[in-house]
């Protein structure tokens, strides 16, 4: 509860510093928007950014699925044998440090315009970070918890599924966070470089529009959504699994 | 445990701090920033001007290659921007003192407050909507995956496309699903490669290059859907430099007027000194500067016949009660005031 008072009087803080700031008259309205006109913008194309966030979470929500599947499988591979390994860790010397943003060209090349070629941006991004997490969780899994398990004759699935998973979750859940903040950015970020295809498009392309007809409260309402979207997915669902699992096993110190 | 919460928020007040103190001590160095290159620069005044690309700015290059601005004792800063988004608000932040853009585009940011207004017209080009598909010959033709690429959202094209889906079809949103954000090069090579769109909403030289290609043909032509003539572009300067710098304003203006009139005098010379630039053959250049319709002028057209149907259509959500509000005087000369009805000057710069 504390926690909660003390983000609140922060946000508000913020807010107020924000309106002073305004109030000086230094910066014009058309650049720095009051609060007011921002929560009016909100609510005034409520409906559109609804449908815009759900269209959003969706193809986020397909490329993660799709990115953490591929993720497990390469790591899967990569214990499987020594060439994996040697392939995959050099996969991902090469595409880690490459933004997702930057293969856009060459998606638009390859599926077109439209949501496939976000889509290929979106997996692209978290598709490393994951790998990466997954594969240093299983890396520093403890010799002696590995063989405890053995002793007690766990083999194949359950030595994965009693022993492994629970030793490396810690990894794999901040994994899944690197991930999810990634492809979050990277939906975001495509839309707002090449727009949308049509109708179909996120908060990427409601920012981008909002910008091209200058309404800068609605850019700063459509950020606030995003942050809004972040903070609830961190506290919510993060945070859930969190308290559910690692801090549960005490996997974890804090 | 409570102590460490409200070390916590005298922290996260510090921080809120610091961003204020940051924002605000940032502004002032701008002004310190300012004051120095207005010292340095007292014999020669400058202007600093956004450029662009398409064969509608070929006077403005002209005009950068040969410099006609300094015999008025003027220096131009040319500043390259991404977009017209980008254009509009360096505009607002005080970071541009002249630009060119669209009428639309120009009146949605006059809307929002925008400190601007327009010098000059700046040329009356042909834009029109371009298809290779064989079964679009109207608008009505158009259904549900076919894709158009236009430049962004509120340009030219979108708001004559919109103009034409009124009178045409009476729902001037009616394509807005079909509608994909483009700049005209990506537009282009998309068109040409017949992959993702079948239409494109564009200007020379995109426009003559593709209609050059068999099979591609117009399906709705700007003056058609506008009425009349209108200016491609209009050369806006904004209120700060305008009232604190005149004569670097009538400089500006001046200079412009010189260089459209060396190119409609010097079309040859023009291809020459610009085909480098645009990457095509003089000749080829030669034949667009001279196409039918290109008309390379600073006389005002159609500033006024934009505004009626974007208020209508919610684009923007007020109109400009007279010329004065979104043009500079020597504008608002030209055009004039005749007394007992409207003389043609004036009756051009609405839409029919």
């Amino acid at each position: 509860m504390r926690d909660f008072v003390s983000k609140l009087a922060f946000i508000l803080v913020l807010a107020i510093v924000w309106e002073l700031i305004r109030l000086t008259g230094r910066y014009p309205a058309l650049l720095f928007p009051g609060i007011g006109s921002i929560a009016s913008a909100l609510w005034m194309e409520r409906v559109d950014l609804i449908g815009r966030t759900l269209f959003s979470l969706r193809i986020i929500g397909i490329g993660l699925v799709t990115a953490v599947s591929l993720a497990m499988l390469a790591t899967f591979m990569s214990f499987g044998g020594k060439i994996f390994a040697e392939v995959i860790s050099d996969l991902m010397a090469i595409m880690h440090p490459l933004p997702g943003i930057a293969i856009l060209p060459v998606a638009i090349l390859w599926f077109g315009i439209g949501v496939r070629a976000i889509l290929f941006v979106i997996v692209f991004s978290a598709l490393w970070p994951l790998i990466n997490h997954f594969y240093t969780g299983f890396r520093s899994i403890p010799i002696n918890q590995l063989e405890v398990g053995r002793n007690l004759g766990l083999t194949g699935w359950e030595l994965a599924l009693k022993v492994m998973l629970p030793a490396s979750f810690p990894h794999i859940l901040s994994g899944l966070r690197t991930g999810w903040a990634r492809a979050w950015q990277a939906s975001v970020a495509a839309e707002l470089v090449f727009g949308a295809a049509g109708g179909q498009g996120g908060l990427g392309w409601y920012l981008y529009k909002k910008r091209f007809m200058m309404e800068t409260p609605g850019v700063f309402a459509g950020m606030l959504i995003i942050v809004l979207i972040g903070i609830g997915v961190e506290y919510l669902i993060f945070a859930g699994i969190e308290n559910r699992t690692v801090r549960k096993w005490k996997t974890i110190i804090n | 445990m409570f102590c460490i919460k409200r070390q916590r928020v005298v922290a996260l007040l510090l921080l809120a701090v610091l961003v204020a103190a940051s924002f605000i001590s940032g502004c002032g160095q701008k002004t310190v920033q300012e004051n120095q290159t207005a010292n340095d620069d007292e014999q020669l005044m400058t202007i600093r001007v956004a450029k662009q690309f398409g064969l509608v700015y070929a006077p403005l290059m002209v005009a950068e290659k040969i410099d006609f601005f300094s015999k008025y004792g003027l220096k131009v800063e040319w500043l390259t921007l991404g977009s017209g988004g980008a254009v509009r608000e360096a505009m607002a932040s005080n970071e541009l003192d002249a630009a060119f853009m669209g009428i639309p585009p120009y009146l949605i940011g006059w809307d929002k407050g925008l400190p601007a207004k327009i010098a000059a017209g700046y040329c009356v080009i042909p834009v029109s909507l371009v298809t290779y598909d064989e079964n679009i010959n109207t608008l009505e033709d158009f259904k549900a995956e076919h894709k158009i690429a236009l430049p962004s959202p509120g340009s030219i094209q979108h708001i004559l496309l919109s103009m034409a889906l009124e009178k045409q079809l009476g729902d001037p949103n009616a394509l807005d699903d079909n509608l994909v954000a483009l700049p005209h090069p990506d537009g282009a090579q998309a068109m040409l490669a017949k992959k993702d769109v079948v239409a494109h909403f564009t200007t020379p030289p995109y426009l003559f290059e593709e209609l050059e290609q068999p099979g591609y043909k117009v399906v709705l032509d700007g003056f058609d859907a506008f009425g009349q003539d209108f200016n491609f572009n209009v050369a806006l300067v904004t209120e700060s430099y305008h009232d604190s710098n005149p004569l670097g304003y009538a400089a500006f203006v001046q200079g412009l007027n010189d260089a459209m009139n060396w190119v409609n005098e010097n079309k040859e010379e023009t291809a020459k000194l610009l085909a480098p630039e645009f990457q095509i053959d003089e000749e080829k250049l030669l034949k667009y500067l001279t196409a039918e319709g290109v008309n390379y002028t600073t006389a005002p057209y159609g500033l006024m016949g934009f505004a009626d149907f974007m208020q209508k259509a919610g684009y923007i959500s007020k109109v400009p009660g007279s010329l004065s509000e979104i043009a500079w005087e020597n504008i608002l000369a030209q055009v004039g005031k005749r007394e007992g009805g409207p003389c043609t000057l004036e009756t051009i710069q609405w839409s029919k």
